[in-house]
């Protein structure tokens, strides 16, 4: 396994209290393979992400318990600065918004020189030069010239993808990417998924999607970990979850999307509000909103059960995944 | 695939990460996009950062243009006041005391018997000199402190808060009264810094407080994300983008030193004779004011077009860089 997040606790001190963000989440991915992360805003899953690339801002937030392992290496336990190779030459991140990811009073080229000249220690000519051969590679049209212009002369998909080009500079073997898509058109999504999908079959690498939109994951992950407050709810591969959800938080989320054959019909919503993180809920956190609880749901926290039923592996942190996935 | 997003030359030329702009009315629209250049202004021309904005901005601005004039002249005769006074300031005849104008004398003899005019000339090196490096001192200081606190915060930065807070308590002309009494050098060094001294607290907390705002924004997590180190987060992402409101304070400070170097002069805490320095020489030509009115008016008169030609730059450069506050 490439990456693996075993317990992982992370909580942040408020003014209203402890607020935990992610409580005990295991996940992990390997080379070549997509894990998408779902969930609410608020589910915990950019802190999660943050923390796998180390740049929690500590304080106010504080890792509690957990390892993330990296090729059997423990990031948590290395030294800042060796983290810090780490970041940017093995592990990237893409971020939601490029319009604000990029630095504004630098040109691309030179954000793009940036990764040869810290990392490689390439002359500033050489790394122009590499520059130019990333925007090439995500396909911005006359990269020689575009190369000496500033971010604000971009539109928003074409800075994405100097974004994506910034994490692949240097052929890192996972990339993390934060709602990649959330900010651009309908229309440029697809692309820059195809082109981030593409450039991670070529280079092998592990990608982590996070992302809320069901439409994104269906088409490029392998499978599927739905976080809810601070917790992995459900873990199953892609087509699996679309089939039969085994957690009812999981169907509330497939049965809120918009659908051609319902036309008319009221959308669904799951009823009520993603739970305050410094006063979660005892027992499952989802059951004040769930329409399957039972008494045993507001006092025992569910255990991730294993609801393996083909080869590939499942998993449903629901008391009734039972009744869910065949109800 | 082909490219399906056309290059969009209207996007481009909006200023400097004003693209949002085409989304608001069209009257706002007009106040926030910069004035498009005479040459009609081709956005593949060449890609503009943020400097090059305001200066596009500034030499288009009469008052930078008159206001940078004027310090250029005050610069140039500061190093060369001989090009247009040739006698020495301190050649004094006191039996011209408090004479008027006369041929080649213009300014008229103040109480002494000194020439008014040589001495006004070389008054300006002192004043555009204790001008410029306490506002260099108060600028490297105070930007270095502030931007170290605001960029690592915890126990050194509210240390730091403190400590300015302490300073900005001081009354300016009282500690200069108290400190400068005691200094018997009669250099402008003792004044730069006193200056520096009360004045780092003023660009510091400018310096913390620009460092905070760009620290959080997308792109400096982006940069440490991709591998970026702390000195190199500070120095190539945050700096640039924090150091506009430290230029613009400093560049107003510089005519409000220039005014304080006077006034300690004045008081006689400052530079002593026989230093020449406008704020002597109004001192000394206060007492005369019914009999030699214009022993007090050249040298004042210079002082205040002075100070005001440094303000005028403050709030020129100001405009340039910070466009929302047009």
């Amino acid at each position: 396994m490439l990456l693996e997040v075993r317990d992982l606790h992370v909580e942040f001190h408020t003014r209203d209290g402890v607020a935990k963000a992610v409580n005990g989440v295991n996940y992990g991915v390997d080379a070549g393979e997509t894990l998408a992360v779902l969930g609410e805003s608020g589910s915990g899953k950019s802190v999660t992400a943050q923390t796998i690339m180390g740049i929690l801002d500590v304080p106010p937030g504080r890792i509690t318990a957990g390892e993330i392992l990296f090729e059997g290496r423990d990031l948590l336990k290395l030294k800042e600065d060796e983290r810090r190779k780490v970041r940017g030459a093995e592990m990237a991140m893409i971020f939601q918004d490029a319009l604000s990811s990029l630095n504004p009073v630098l040109t691309v080229g030179d954000q793009l020189g940036e990764m040869f000249t810290v990392h490689r220690g390439m002359s500033r000519k050489d790394a122009r030069a590499k520059a130019v051969e990333l925007m090439d590679r995500v396909r911005i049209p006359a990269a020689r010239e575009r190369v000496k212009q500033y971010p604000h002369q971009f539109s928003g998909g074409m800075r994405q993808r100097i974004m994506i080009a910034m994490a692949m500079a240097l052929e890192p073997k996972l990339i993390i990417a934060d709602e990649p898509t959330t900010a651009l058109d309908v229309t440029v999504q697809a692309q820059v998924m195809d082109l981030l999908a593409e450039l991670q079959r070529e280079l092998h690498m592990g990608l982590i999607l996070i992302t809320h939109d069901l439409g994104v994951v269906a088409d490029v992950a392998d499978k599927i970990a739905v976080m809810y407050a601070g917790r992995i709810v459900e873990t199953a591969p892609v087509h699996d979850i679309y089939k039969a959800p085994a957690h009812p938080y999981t169907r509330g989320l497939l049965e809120s999307i918009p659908r051609l054959d319902q036309k008319g019909q009221e959308l669904y919503a799951i009823k009520g509000l993603p739970p305050n993180l410094t006063r979660i809920p005892p027992g499952c956190a989802f059951h004040p909103r769930c329409p399957m609880a039972q008494d045993v749901c507001r006092t025992d926290v569910p255990p991730l059960y294993d609801v393996t039923e083909s080869d590939a592996e499942r998993g449903s942190a629901c008391h009734f995944w039972r009744e869910c996935l065949h109800g | 695939m082909p490219d399906q997003e056309p290059y969009e030359p209207e996007r481009a030329i909006a200023g400097t990460g004003m693209g949002g702009t085409m989304d608001l009315g069209a009257s706002e629209a007009v106040t926030l996009e910069q004035p498009p250049g005479p040459d009609g202004a081709d956005p593949r021309d060449k890609p503009r950062s943020l400097w090059s904005d305001a200066w596009h901005d500034l030499r288009r601005n009469p008052v930078f243009i008159i206001s940078a004039l004027v310090i250029l002249f005050l610069i140039v005769i500061s190093l060369w006041p001989s090009l247009i006074a040739s006698g020495s300031p301190l050649k004094c005849d006191l039996a011209k005391a408090q004479e008027g104008s006369q041929a080649g004398h213009p300014f008229g003899f103040n109480g002494q018997g000194c020439d008014v005019y040589t001495r006004t000339v070389y008054g300006a090196r002192t004043s555009v000199a204790v001008g410029i490096l306490a506002t260099l001192g108060v600028a490297v200081l105070g930007s270095v402190l502030g931007g170290l606190a605001g960029f690592f915060g915890g126990a050194g930065d509210a240390i730091l808060s403190r400590i300015t807070d302490v300073f900005f308590a001081i009354p300016v002309v009282l500690g200069g009264l108290v400190l400068l009494s005691v200094i018997t050098s009669n250099t402008i060094w003792p004044v730069i810094g006193f200056i520096v001294l009360l004045g780092w607290p003023q660009i510091s907390r400018i310096a913390r407080g620009s460092v905070i705002t760009a620290k959080q924004n997308d792109y400096v997590q982006a940069a440490r994300a991709l591998g970026a180190s702390n000195s190199r987060l500070l120095l190539r992402h945050i700096a640039p983008n924090a150091v506009a409101p430290v230029i613009v304070v400093a560049t107003i400070a510089l005519g409000t030193y220039i005014s304080l170097e006077a006034t300690l002069s004045f008081l006689g805490v400052g530079l002593k004779p026989p230093s020449v320095s406008w704020g002597i020489d109004i001192s000394s030509a206060a007492p005369y004011v019914r009999n030699a009115p214009h022993a007090l008016l050249w040298p004042s008169g210079a002082l205040a077009i002075t100070v005001l030609a440094f303000i005028m730059l403050g709030d020129a450069v100001r405009d340039a860089l910070d466009p929302k506050l047009r």
